[in-house]
């Protein structure tokens, strides 16, 4: 693996739809999490979902309107958990198993259960 | 390649082509310009089927809607800006739609305009929580076909066809003064915008994923995109042309969006008007309903929830509180009262400045072997793409300035 490799390899990561092991879309990779340091190996320990994963990447006051908005949280995948990536994410296992499908269901409990064909 | 669904999808996508802003222009440029716009028309349409493909293609080869990708390869920072643009061009090309639907019912009726607006914005959310996405489609797309009457009617008025030829080549009329130079300038920009809103390609490559398409669907969506948008585009053609014959000659300027009804009276009288005016409303309505869900999609698809209305309304929740709250947005807008026609020209302005960024990844995603293997664009699809995205950002560039200099085509 070059230098570079590792970056190229967040770089491609990030921003990429992840489905889980019953093909159901779970969101994003908002960020990822490394375990390492200078002099040392830099890995790749797990892949962060949620806003509290992206706002960070935002500017300032689009930081604040996001926290305000969606609040925090923050679902992390362990790479262990990861079955592929290429042009999307896949996940080795449900994403409820993850709590990956958390704010779906709580927003859910907003919306009537009747009339739709 | 199913015919009967093939001959569907063509003609959904025939009486879904035209909305408020191609009424609008089309009737406007054939009274001020005669057929010397016709050409616009044309160009534009080509750009659209040549984007429309595109992310069709993109949808059934990567299975990934425009936004998802969209963030991935333009990056969290860029994407958010090209997201927010894309809202507010998509959320007041809503309310111009619903605006528009709510003034063809006053029309038609008499009824009181806004009474009409908040009307028609719930019958369309209870259409959107009940139908699935396919019925959704189809229906107003059927219903927008009452827009045919147009064609018949410039038939039945035998206009000069050599002169309608002659418009479809590229071309600026000669003796025209600087201002009248800016003003075609400025319907130039405007046509191209009313035909490639941006909306249309997020409906159009999300709707490709709510329908499920993959590999074997690829010939059904080009045909689908070249047939179905190319025969639409000639509905808008046809009322440049009877504007241009029956306004133009007399000096009507058509001010008001009912106006191209008209064009349909003269021939066919009492009957010719009311199917003209059933084709104009459920061709806007349906415009109205995909202006809504596309921005949506977008919201939804950029910030990774689920998405779709081939699910039921609690299977998406975020996406249906989210489409709600834009129908409720859209309505405020027009229940502001202000008018129709404003709204259209804003339509038109926000989304020409937003059309480059909207394009730009498209044609990148589709261009990119990673994603679209042995699918990705071949040397036609991409000397037109690039070709097209010159056009786009030169009329963003020149929106601005000639909107203010003609004062967005009125002076």
């Amino acid at each position: 693996m070059t230098p570079d490799s590792p970056i190229k390899l967040v770089s491609e990561l990030l921003d990429l739809p992840l489905y889980d092991s019953e093909q159901k879309y779970c969101g994003v990779v908002d960020d990822v999490e490394l375990k390492g340091g200078p002099g040392k190996d830099l890995e790749l320990v797990a892949l962060l979902a949620g806003p509290g994963a992206y706002k960070t990447r935002l500017p300032g006051w689009a930081m604040w309107l996001v926290g305000k908005i969606a609040g925090d949280r923050v679902t992390r995948i362990p790479m262990e958990k990861v079955r592929s990536i290429d042009t999307v994410v896949n996940l080795e296992c449900p994403g409820r198993d993850l709590g990956l499908h958390r704010t779906e269901i709580a927003a859910g409990n907003w919306i009537p259960r009747w009339g739709a064909l | 390649m199913n015919p009967l669904e093939l001959t569907l999808g063509i003609m959904t996508a025939v009486g879904g082509f035209v909305d408020i802003s191609e009424l609008v222009f089309a009737a406007k440029a054939g009274s001020t310009f005669g057929y010397a716009l016709i050409w616009a028309f044309a160009l534009a349409t080509i750009g659209i089927i040549v984007f429309s493909e595109m992310s069709g293609r993109v949808a059934a080869v990567a299975h990934q809607p425009v936004f998802s990708l969209m963030r991935h390869r333009l990056g969290l920072k860029l994407g958010l800006v090209t997201l927010a643009a894309s809202m507010i061009a998509n959320l007041i090309t809503c309310a111009a739609e619903l605006g528009g639907v709510a003034l063809i019912l006053n029309y038609m009726t008499g009824a009181p305009y806004l009474l009409m607006a908040v009307l028609m914005a719930l019958v369309m959310v209870v259409s959107i929580w009940i139908l699935p996405f396919e019925w959704i489609e189809r229906i107003y797309g059927l219903l927008g076909l009452f827009m045919l009457v147009f064609a018949a009617a410039l038939i039945a008025i035998h206009p000069p066809w050599h002169q309608i030829a002659a418009g479809f080549v590229p071309h600026i009329p000669a003796g025209l003064s600087t201002k009248e130079m800016l003003k075609f300038g400025y319907f130039v920009v405007a046509i191209t915008s009313a035909v490639m809103f941006p909306y249309e390609v997020y409906f159009y490559s999300s709707g490709g994923i709510e329908e499920g398409w993959g590999i074997k669907d690829i010939l059904t969506n080009r045909v689908t995109a070249i047939l179905g948008m190319g025969l639409g585009s000639t509905l808008a053609i046809a009322i440049l042309a009877s504007s241009a014959q029956l306004f133009g000659a007399a000096n009507v300027d058509p001010v008001i969006p009912g106006s191209a009804a008209l064009e349909a009276a003269i021939p066919f009288g009492k009957w010719g008007l009311v199917v003209a005016l059933l084709g104009m409303l459920f061709a806007v309505a349906g415009a109205a309903v995909e202006t809504c869900l596309a921005n949506a999609y977008s919201i939804a698809q950029f910030f990774g929830w689920i998405w779709g209305r081939h699910k039921k309304p609690w299977e998406a929740p975020r996406f249906t509180l989210t489409w709600i709250t834009l129908f409720a947005l859209a309505l405020a807008i027009v229940v502001t009262g202000v008018d129709v026609m404003t709204l259209v020209e804003f339509a038109i302005l926000f989304s020409i400045l937003v059309l480059p960024l909207t394009y730009l990844p498209l044609l990148l995603l589709a261009g990119d072997k990673k994603y679209m293997g042995k699918h990705v664009n071949g040397p036609l699809a991409k000397i037109l793409g690039w070709l097209y995205f010159a056009i786009i950002t030169a009329a963003a560039l020149a929106a601005i300035p000639l909107y203010i200099l003609t004062s967005g085509g009125n002076s």
